[in-house]
Formats: structure tokens, sequence, C-alpha cells
């Protein structure tokens, strides 16, 4: 199969496809769910968030001018660092600017390692390649950084007393946070190990399938599908590094005590 | 004897409360402490200062004839160990428990003494291979004081050290402590909610209430013959058994 013979849906055919919706918005009101108005604004919603990023990318591609790429990487990372932080009982400014460092550092540096040392690609902002890798990479870390912060946040709050009998040792804040800080890595990396033990056998990732649909050869496809599973695991690495050590760290004061501010309500206000 | 201790118009406010105001206090090398009040006078945010887990809002805390805040909390709290009325103990077996406090030195100061430490403490040499969590809560109790005894300090803080423990375990945890101090020369500032545990610690009773001091003095003084009003109602409404 090749490019040109793909199907192009028509509208008239993405129309037929509401049809498979109401058929689900008919199963929540048969069963009383009481998921009919959520399906069908998240059947709107769908539409109208890819018609825009369908237009936008075009445009983006069309005009392909680094400071528009690099705009559009560095809201990628803002809107995941806020989705991330929202998550939580009290976001707060402190926590969003923490999780947008440890997105950067480990999105960034993944996408920056993937696509100019490895591939190369030319010129070096090549939306074609840059804005579905970093979608793929952040999307990714995105859901390891919000459990890394959930796991580390319940971790260090149930475990109170175990942290302070380490403190009163003479523990440092590094080591007496360390086995919090530790679960809350794991949290965060297995998902993508889960997945890579899988991928191939029991899924088929979606980048994948695309390219094939796209018309690119299965070889192509399983290639780049490989180097975006190292590339997920290497930012997934990076980011949860970066945020549980961060995190960790406004629990605590200079002088080595826990923060009972940030024990009770979530993050103090600053 | 000098002030090992020393405390200089301390006082904490916690979220627009006052937890502690105005505390003058000496606490004398080789002396035994308890500090007595109601649920809520301030005795536990007293101790967590001692070793440093706190900073108060006012006021100086002096460590011989350094204040607090110019002496690094992790050297301090090695000289001031505390240990609290839950006891924690971490995986692994008794002595991976006594050898934490060493491990996490980066410079490693020798072998601690083990069976010195466990001896201190009220256990045999034997508990040292033994699992921590597999022990009762009076053992973990000991093994955690056995634990901050590791690092031979001159101060060992205990917050209501037997409030998980039958009255006979706690009873013998209290002759243990006594001896430590008796014996081997430990200042011991002990938390207490039961003001006949001070009758058996001795030495001076330190009585807070509402974060205030009102009484301070030989422990056998206080209890013949409390000097204020406050100290015989605490002294009535405690022994009589009505606990707060």
């Amino acid at each position: 199969m090749n490019a040109q013979q793909l199907i192009n849906p028509s509208w008239w055919q993405l129309g037929l496809t509401v049809g498979l919706v109401a058929i689900a918005i008919g199963v929540s009101a048969a069963r009383g769910l009481g998921l009919e108005r959520d399906l069908a604004i998240a059947t709107v919603r769908t539409f109208v968030q890819l018609i825009a990023i369908g237009y936008v990318l075009s445009f983006v591609f069309s005009t392909a001018h680094p400071a528009l790429i690099v705009g559009i990487l560095v809201l990628m990372l803002a809107v995941s660092a806020w989705t991330v932080a929202a998550r939580q009982r009290r976001p707060t400014h402190a926590l969003r600017l923490v999780v947008l460092a440890s997105l950067t550092s480990g999105c960034g540096l993944t996408l920056l390692l993937a696509t100019e040392v490895i591939l190369r690609v030319d010129p070096w902002y090549n939306p074609y390649y840059l804005i579905p890798l970093m979608g793929m990479v952040i999307g990714n870390s995105l859901n390891s950084a919000t459990l890394a912060v959930e796991r580390l946040d319940s971790d260090l709050r149930s475990g109170r007393e175990r942290v302070e009998a380490m403190l009163a040792l003479g523990a440092t804040s590094t080591q007496a946070s360390a086995a919090a800080t530790r679960g809350a890595m794991k949290a965060a990396m297995i998902p993508i190990i889960n997945s890579m033990m899988v991928v191939g056998v029991v899924s088929l990732p979606g980048m994948m399938t695309g390219q094939i649909l796209g018309g690119s050869s299965p070889v192509m496809a399983i290639k780049y599908q490989i180097l975006i599973m190292y590339m997920i695991a290497f930012s997934t690495a990076v980011t949860a590094f970066m945020l549980t050590t961060l995190r960790a760290r406004a629990y605590f004061t200079t002088a080595h005590q826990l923060r009972h501010d940030m024990l009770a309500n979530g993050d103090a206000a600053r | 004897m000098p002030a090992v201790i020393r405390l200089d118009q301390v006082g904490v406010t916690k979220h627009e409360r006052v937890v502690l105001v105005g505390l003058n206090v000496a606490f004398e090398g080789g002396g035994a402490y308890s500090l007595l009040g109601p649920s809520g006078a301030g005795k536990t945010s007293l101790l967590r200062l001692l070793n440093r887990l706190d900073d108060p809002t006012c006021g100086t805390l002096w460590f011989g004839d350094t204040p607090y805040l110019e002496l690094s909390p992790l050297i301090l709290r090695r000289r001031v160990a505390m240990v609290f009325q839950v006891p924690v103990v971490f995986p692994g077996s008794v002595r991976d428990n006594l050898l934490m406090p060493i491990r996490l030195e980066h410079a490693h100061a020798g072998t601690p003494d083990i069976t010195r430490a466990l001896n201190l403490a009220g256990l045999d040499a034997g508990f040292a291979e033994r699992d921590a969590a597999q022990l009762s809560i009076g053992e973990r109790q000991r093994v955690c004081i056995a634990r901050a005894l590791v690092t031979a300090p001159q101060v060992l803080l205990l917050d209501e050290p037997t409030a998980a423990l039958d009255p006979t375990a706690a009873r013998r945890l209290l002759e243990s402590i006594s001896a430590l101090n008796r014996q081997v020369g430990l200042t011991v500032i002990m938390v207490s909610h039961q003001p006949e545990q001070a009758r058996t610690v001795g030495g001076q009773v330190l009585l807070l209430v509402a974060g205030e001091l009102v009484e301070h003095g030989p422990a056998e003084e206080f209890f013949q013959q409390p000097r204020t009003d406050q100290g015989r109602s605490y002294l009535e409404r405690t022994l009589s058994g009505r606990q707060e």
C-alpha cells in the first residue's frame, strides 16, 4: 500500500461515525449510567479540538518558522505542567513550576538527543519530526509525572513518623525522603516498562498504526516505534528523577526540618 | 553543673495560636527532667525544639555556649537524640536499625558498640540479630532508645515513650530510662502524660500549662507541695485518675 491508495474519508463519511457515538449514548441511557451528557460533550470536544489542531498543524508545517515551532513546543510543555498540577489536591504555583522544570528537562533533552543527535533532522526545527515526537514523549511523561507527584505526596504525608524518626537520627532531608522518592520514581517508571514488555505482542501502538495507514512500510514503522519507546523510557526517567528531587525538597526547610504547612494543607500558600 | 541546653525567651506561634511563650529554662548536664502538663500545653512542641525538628518563632536556644542556629542540625541531633511516642523501626534486623545513624554519616566514625547500646536500653545482646518488624511494641521502643544511644548523645529526649505500652512494660522502660540517667550520667528530658512517671524517673519537674512554664523544681517537692494553683489543680485532676 502506498500513500496514493490511502482512503481520504469525506466529511460525510466522518459524519456516519457520529452514529457510533450515538449508539454509545443510547447504551448509557438504557443502563442509566448518566454519562450521556459527558459523552455528548466529549464527542463535540474531540471534533472541535482535532479540527483546530489539524488547521494549526497545517499552518505550522507550511510556515515552518523555527520560532513558531519552538513556541508550540513550549506551549505543549506549559499546558502539560498545568495539567499535572491540576490533578493534585491543591495545585500551587510552586508545584506548577517544579513540574514545568522537570518536564522541560526530561522531554526537552529527549527531543534534542533524538532529533539532533540520533536522527539529525534537517532543518533542525523540522516540524514533521519535532511536533509528533514531542507529543508522544510529553503525553507519556505527563502521566508519569502525575503518578510521581501523587505517590510522593501521599508517602511523605502518611510516612511522617518515619521521616522524622530518620531526621532525628541525623539524616539529611534527602536521606529521610529517599524511600518516598524511590517509591515515586518506581510508580512513574512502571507504566512505560509494562508498555515496552507487551508492545507488538498485545498492543499495537497508535503511532505505528498511523504510519502503516499512512503508507509506510511496517519495518519503517517499527523502527520509529522502537525509537519512540526508548525516548519515552528515557524521558520518563529524567522527568521523574527531576520531579521527585525538586518536589521532595519543598517538604523540608534548609535545616532539614519537615514542613508542617506542606503536610497539613498540601502546598503552603506562598 | 553547667547547662547543656538553655532556652532564652523562647516562644512558638503557629497559625496565630500561641503554643509556647517566654520560656527561660536551663537543662543541666546529667539532669533528669520530666515535662508535664495537660494535652495541648506545648510539651511535645518544646521537645521538638530541643531536637531542632522545629525552630522557635522568637528567642534563642543554646547548646552549651553555641546558639542552635549556628550548629549543623545534623550534628546537633546526634548530640541531642530524640525518641518518639510511637516507635519507628526500619526494615531489617535490630543490628541494621542500630547501625543506621552511623550509615547516615558520610564519614563513618568507626564501629559503634551495638551490645553496649542494647544493654543500656535494657535489651540483651541476642536481640541484635532479631527481625525488627517481629518485635513487640515495648521491645521496639527499647530498640529506638538503643538506636538513639549509638551516636553517644549528651542528651536523650523522650516523647511519652510509654504511651503505647502496657503498665508493666511501661514501668520497666521507665526504670531503664532512670538507670541511663543515674548510672551513665545521660541528661534525660522526658515528656509524660502521667505525673507519677516523673516520680519514677526523679530529678526535676517542669509543668507547662497553655504554653507557659508554671512550675520548675525537684520532682519530690512538686508532688508534696506544688507552688502554684495551676500545679495543684493539675495534680488533683491527673492523680484522681481523670486523664485529659
